[in-house]
């Protein structure tokens, strides 16, 4: 587990990020265990408190859950995981679009660059 | 909680600490940063009562120290205090006998952490394994507070990491940390609150989440700010 941190942004906001990408593209399953706070303090190199404050947003929203001493889990709510899936996808679509559109561009003129691209890759 | 209030201190003419003011908070890990000569260490020094203080109080947990007190706190200071004959088991038997929190399990433990071995002389080791020698000796004490002093500068990067290693483990979970330094960009990540000095004065106290969320600012970019006015 690595993220890449950025330092003028909340360190438990991009923790939070992290957990919304790893639930969203399914790398972390509904209902799968999560690392301990000390663990992930441990293998992220950050402060054990703002771990703790990443976790306890993630259980206010309801992203994880928390029952007595055991491990946290994700949440197994397949709606909310749906809809974090869209606001990431909206996220990215939202600053795609806004550099399409600096530089005078339509949606129509980039889809035949965004198909090429897409062969591209799986070529790869 | 360990409260500095007011604290004023000179050497001779020459006012080292003019009117320092901060708290560190038992749980949380507190960074001194200033240049050479901002009386980092003086604070330190002034907290555990090494060297006098001639105006203002420091409080521990809303007491004043006392020789009780010095059983739950540490002071790792930046070069290590044992003698350099000593074999690393000689340094824990030192310890052992001189202090009732000394807790020769998490010893042994760290000691491992440290890939380091108790035959091993002190003055046979490299920096990097002296600063890590020191910095088990002070954390093997079972206290609620630990002060260090700059326990980052001068040695290898791989040793460096594996002292930042120790502050988001379980041997420094709940306890109060005071550390100095005056280069902060590789812990950013894993300090609470920042106290900045300038000569002899605390110019700002902050969380560093705080400041990354309220203003989007770095801890270096805070710094920037004041150091350059």
């Amino acid at each position: 587990m690595h993220i890449e941190l950025n330092k003028r942004e909340p360190v438990y906001v991009q923790v939070v990020r992290y957990f919304k990408k790893q639930i969203a593209s399914g790398a972390l399953e509904a209902g799968a265990e999560i690392p301990s706070r000390r663990e992930l303090a441990n293998q992220l190199k950050i402060n054990p408190n703002t771990v703790q404050r990443a976790y306890k947003e993630m259980e206010s929203i309801g992203l994880i859950q928390t029952k007595g001493n055991l491990p946290s889990t994700v949440t197994e709510d397949e709606l909310m995981i749906r809809e974090i899936r869209e606001s990431l996808l909206n996220d990215a679509i939202h600053s795609f679009m806004a550099t399409v559109r600096s530089l005078r561009m339509s949606v129509d003129d980039v889809i035949p660059l965004l198909e090429a691209r897409e062969k591209e890759e799986e070529s790869l | 909680m360990i409260d500095v209030k007011h604290v004023k201190k000179s050497y001779g003419r020459k006012r080292v600490l003019k009117d320092i003011s901060f708290t560190a908070e038992k749980g949380e890990i507190t960074c001194l940063v200033g240049v050479n000569g901002s009386g980092k260490t003086t604070i330190l020094n002034a907290i555990m009562n090494l060297t006098p203080i001639q105006e203002g109080n420091i409080l521990i947990d809303g007491k004043q120290l006392t020789k009780e007190t010095y059983e739950r706190m540490t002071y790792i200071p930046d070069t290590i205090t044992m003698l350099p004959s000593m074999k690393i088991q000689d340094a824990f038997a030192f310890m052992k006998e001189h202090y009732h929190a000394w807790n020769e399990k998490r010893a042994t433990e760290l000691l491992s952490f440290f890939k380091l071995e108790k035959e091993e002389k002190i003055q046979s080791l490299s920096k990097g394994n002296k600063a890590k020698v020191n910095m088990l000796l002070g954390l093997a004490l079972d206290v609620d507070y630990i002060l260090m002093d700059e326990p980052f500068s001068g040695i290898d990067i791989f040793s460096r990491e594996q002292i930042t290693d120790v502050f988001t483990s379980h041997l420094i979970a709940d306890r109060g940390v005071i550390i100095t330094t005056h280069e902060i960009q590789d812990i950013e990540h894993l300090i609470d609150q920042v106290v900045l000095l300038d000569e002899g004065v605390v110019v700002r106290q902050f969380y560093a989440e705080n400041v990354r969320e309220e203003e989007g600012k770095s801890i270096v970019d805070v710094m920037r700010e004041v150091y350059r006015q």
